[in-house]
């Protein structure tokens, strides 16, 4: 976006996924278990979706577990980082390079839009839903599963109390999520209709806190968040955090949970065959009337 | 709305605008670019990709320069 308010730095964030890319299927659990997410999902929609767009397809996950699910006769991929697409296009769909904030596409093209994991690092969220929302046809599908809510609150908590202590301040390390009773107005607001936004938390544990930042870093997913702190993180800042982690969330086995938020987002495109709202004051009879009536008598 | 380009899915062709003005794009096989002559921004095609940033387009008031 040319101006306003900018969270996250979207060309670190693709150096980062760049970088990722090559190594990408050692840590991919994450966008795997929620690419299984959508795909239940979509089971789900007795209808078919011959031309679909999987918007953020890292190396091509969705697209692998889908299968032909959906009716899907087309499935076009895109993703912010060049690398991260090129190695998507091995599976031999269309795919290129994209911006959620800034889609190439014309109005009314796809019959479904799809994203898995890619929407948590979009500035301005509303306006990239507005820009979704127009690329779907008229009683088109949006379905995304995003990291939200108290995603990582664990790591996060664990960095700021260590450095608060070690440096007598503290800035942001872990991205600000949204929250899902956000997200069900923000659908509303973008033109969804029958929008619905809900949250399901995915607890991983790990032995060594150290695994946790190797897949963060795997994903793609470390700190792009524009007003980071610049420069490395203090080894004793890093150290007293890890410890920290260990002390306050160790489960009884020992090994460390790391909590993993997934809000799921569904929304169609409106078309005159969806349910509608009455214009008020159309009805015909009265609550009163319905409230006064005899409540039928158990026998 | 676009140009066949050999190696891209015609489907993909049809629904594909510049990002920034939603507008046509116009395929320069010599360039390997896809070009907005209504935002001035030609997008490169990398590998078969098309690279639809807008921070990685190449502004067409700059071609001047080079003969």
């Amino acid at each position: 976006m040319a101006d306003g308010i900018r969270i996250f730095d979207r060309g670190l964030l693709r150096k980062r996924r760049d970088r990722a890319a090559a190594d990408f299927a050692a840590h991919d659990f994450l966008v795997r278990e929620a690419a299984e997410r959508l795909a239940d999902r979509l089971d789900d929609v007795a209808r078919r979706f011959p031309l679909a767009l999987d918007l953020g397809c890292h190396t091509g996950e969705l697209a692998a577990i889908l299968g032909g699910r959906g009716g899907i006769e087309t499935l076009v991929q895109c993703d912010l980082s060049p690398v991260m697409a090129g190695r998507a296009a091995a599976n031999g769909r269309p795919t290129l390079a994209a911006d959620e904030e800034w889609l190439p596409f014309a109005a009314a093209s796809f019959d479904l839009v799809l994203s898995c994991l890619s929407l948590h690092w979009v500035n301005d969220l509303p306006g990239a839903l507005a820009q979704i929302r127009r690329v779907l046809k008229p009683d088109g599908l949006f379905l995304a599963v995003m990291l939200g809510g108290e995603t990582l609150t664990e790591l996060r908590q664990s960095l700021a109390a260590a450095e608060l202590a070690e440096e007598g301040g503290f800035s942001p390390r872990v991205s600000p999520f949204a929250d899902v009773r956000d997200l069900g107005r923000l659908l509303q607001r973008a033109g969804f209709t029958l929008p619905v936004a809900d949250t399901d938390a995915v607890a991983v544990t790990y032995g060594d806190p150290l695994r946790l930042l190797a897949d963060l870093r795997g994903m793609g997913e470390t700190n792009a968040v524009a007003e980071r702190r610049r420069g490395m993180t203090r080894r004793a800042t890093l150290f007293a955090a890890l410890s920290g982690y260990r002390e306050r969330f160790a489960g009884p086995d020992g090994r460390l949970p790391a909590t993993f938020h997934l809000l799921t987002l569904t929304g169609w495109a409106p078309h005159p065959s969806q349910p509608q709202p009455l214009a008020p004051g159309s009805a015909t009879c009265s609550l009163a009337d319905a409230l006064e009536q005899d409540p039928p008598q158990p026998s | 709305m676009t140009d066949r380009v050999p190696g891209i899915d015609p489907k993909l062709m049809e629904i594909l605008v510049c990002p920034v003005s939603k507008g046509p794009l116009r395929y320069d096989a010599e360039r390997q670019e896809l070009v907005s002559e209504r935002a001035g921004l030609a997008y490169p095609i990398r590998d078969g990709i098309p690279i639809m940033l807008p921070d990685e387009a190449r502004r067409l008031d700059e071609e001047g320069a080079q003969p």
